[in-house]
């Protein structure tokens, strides 16, 4: 049953693009892309009672099949999809109703669908490769399909850095294959023994997974990418393209012997990730642009769980933070809709209340302040971390609230009224009473060091507004071309690489 | 001597190189094919058994067949994202002219 999930939006991208082709009109299309969009609810709601389950494939022995699992591992980021295509995918139709290629991109979105849920279903090395590649070569194709300036440089670049990671990726599975001969993670497990060759793969495949991810020092495409794309694929590139290299490093972590000093790396790693983000929201001016620092920032979070080996605290603030940050994009991307501009201090939410209820709520969610979904996340990842990084943590959390103090200030400040599209306002809205809902069913409460959380964040507002730093206009711009910076952004992924490579020896 | 797993890092190697070097777009597309020709003589190289026979009937030795059937599916997304990529370059000039 579990394949199912995977074919049958495939099967409907298959259609869509055929009828496409045809010139069939265009509301079959689209009921074929909704039909397609929700069709893996229908199976997911089928098999549910029976997870944790497991499958191979055609029914071949397990040395010789490909498995495919749902459990407590990759659960929530299959609900996390499910969700999020589903809101996606209502906001596309009013979205994209003008744009000549519209049957094109119901497939590639589609395609997108399959590639993600094809990853989080997988456990073997190869196969989530190849379902990996499936989503992301649909983003690249998704972002290249935008009409914005410097929508087609962006996808190159992140054609051409995603590939390379790629590669590398299916070079290390090839290094493990070579040592236990198996694809399968628990197959992996069972024979592995630690041995040079396995700590390369280790620290070329989480290289690899790390650029993907859009994690501080490897994020060099990330914002342009995310920002540039049209704006419900913003919301899925933020919220669950991200998310596909985490399951892998969750899936390398289960099945290879990684060495201590190595998940210390990674830890720092992931600090590093947090705080870049952070600063650079501060001084961002482009909305969407201060979004994708964000997701940096927050994937620094979901990194920092894989590295105190903390599973469950991963899984989960992975899953709030996909709901939060699709939410944002989908919210963000009514409101430049409607007054056709990204900067921040030109955007304005007072003439909508829906759209400022659902960012309001989406702010506070994305720091971490109960009772919503993003403080059960946090709470799980707190769980056995020491103190000190405890109190950086609770520093990382002010800092993303300054942020987005800053963000709300602004769209509060000016006054413009305006006519959102009501099928763009709806679904982030319910996406952030679905927040809500799910913060309060995983038993949060208020807790009154949120407060304290929350009014630190804006008295630390209030001073760095005063101290002018975030009324400059900080722009630093490369003034090179595309090629110039690949070979930049090559040389450092290359030099990370080879930093990772040597903390094992 | 030479294996072929070691001519196939050296050969991903060059393409890095390439892509960490050149400034053309074009030339960087054919960096990442040489990157992933490298990768399939890998693992081709990988699943050679010293007189192996072709793993069609059942013989005494025969090379491993798993490694080759993986490439065949890389090569396949090779194929794709390089015709993409070519398009974005097109579509880039023409934005830039």
């Amino acid at each position: 049953m579990i394949p199912l999930l995977v074919a049958c939006p495939l099967l409907f991208a298959f259609l869509v693009s055929l009828f496409d082709v045809l010139g069939v009109r265009a509301k079959i299309t689209r009921f074929l892309f909704l039909t397609g969009a929700i069709s893996p609810w229908i199976v997911f709601f089928g098999i549910r009672e029976k997870v944790p389950l497991d499958e191979i494939v055609g029914g071949y022995a397990k040395t010789a099949g490909i498995q495919v699992s749902l459990d407590y591992i990759n659960v929530y980021f299959m609900l996390a999809e499910l969700i999020l295509f589903f809101a996606v995918s209502i906001y596309s139709i009013e979205y994209f109703s003008k744009h000549r290629k519209n049957g094109k991109i119901y497939s590639l979105l589609l395609l997108m669908h399959t590639g993600l849920l094809g990853a989080f279903i997988s456990r073997d090395l190869f196969n989530y490769y190849i379902y990996m590649e499936i989503a992301s070569v649909s983003a690249f194709a998704l972002i290249a399909i935008s009409e914005e300036k410097g929508a087609k440089r962006a996808a190159y670049k992140y054609l051409i850095l995603s590939l390379t990671a790629s590669y590398l990726f299916v070079f290390a599975v090839g290094m493990i294959y070579l040592k236990t001969g198996y694809l399968n993670a628990e197959l992996i497990r069972g024979s592995i023994l630690p041995s040079r060759e396995i700590d390369v793969a280790a620290g070329i495949a989480f290289s690899a997974l790390l650029l993907k991810a859009g994690v501080f020092p490897l994020h060099s495409w990330l914002p342009d990418a995310h920002s540039k794309a049209p704006d419900p694929v913003s919301a899925l590139l933020s919220g669950i393209v991200v998310k596909v290299p985490v399951y892998g490093m969750l899936l390398l972590y289960l099945s290879l012997p990684l060495t201590k000093r190595f998940l210390t790396v990674l830890m720092v790693v992931a600090f590093a990730s947090i705080f870049f983000g952070i600063v650079l929201m501060i001084v961002e001016r482009n909305i969407k642009k201060f979004l994708a620092y964000s997701t940096v920032s927050q994937m620094g979070y979901v990194v920092l769980g894989v590295s105190t080996s903390n599973i469950l605290g991963s899984v989960y603030y992975a899953f709030a933070h996909a709901l939060i940050k699709g939410a944002l994009f989908l919210s963000v991307g009514a409101l430049i809709r409607a007054q056709r501009s990204k900067e921040i201090r030109n955007l304005s939410y007072r003439g909508d209340a829906i759209l400022m209820l659902s960012i309001l709520i989406l702010s506070l969610a994305i720091g971490g302040v109960s009772p919503f979904v993003g403080a059960y996340g946090k709470s799980l990842l707190f769980e056995g971390m020491k103190k000190p990084l405890e109190y950086i943590l609770y520093i990382a959390g002010i800092g993303t609230l300054v942020a987005f103090t800053r963000l709300n200030y602004y769209l509060l400040k000016s006054r413009e009224n305006f006519n959102a599209y009501s099928l763009q306002r709806m679904p982030p809205f319910l996406l952030s009473l679905l927040v809500l809902a799910l913060g309060v069913y995983y038993g949060q409460r208020i807790d009154y060091m949120d407060f304290v959380l929350i009014v630190s964040a804006v008295i630390g507002f209030v001073l760095l507004r005063r101290s002018g730093i975030i009324e400059k206009d900080i722009r630093y711009r490369f003034s090179k071309t595309v090629g110039e910076e690949i070979n930049i952004f090559m040389t450092v992924f290359l030099l990370f690489t080879l930093f990772l490579l040597l903390q094992n020896f | 001597m030479i294996n072929a797993e070691i001519a196939g890092i050296i050969i991903m190697l060059i393409g890095l190189y390439g892509l960490m070097t050149k400034k053309d777009l074009i030339k960087q597309v054919l960096a990442i094919n040489v990157i992933s020709t490298g990768l399939v003589l890998f693992f081709v190289g990988m699943g050679y058994v010293e007189g192996g026979e072709v793993p069609i009937m059942p013989q005494q030795t025969v090379v491993d067949p798993l490694p080759a059937t993986l490439m065949l599916t890389t090569l396949v997304v090779d194929v794709a994202i390089t015709s993409l990529a070519l398009a974005i370059i097109l579509r880039m000039r023409r934005d830039e002219r």
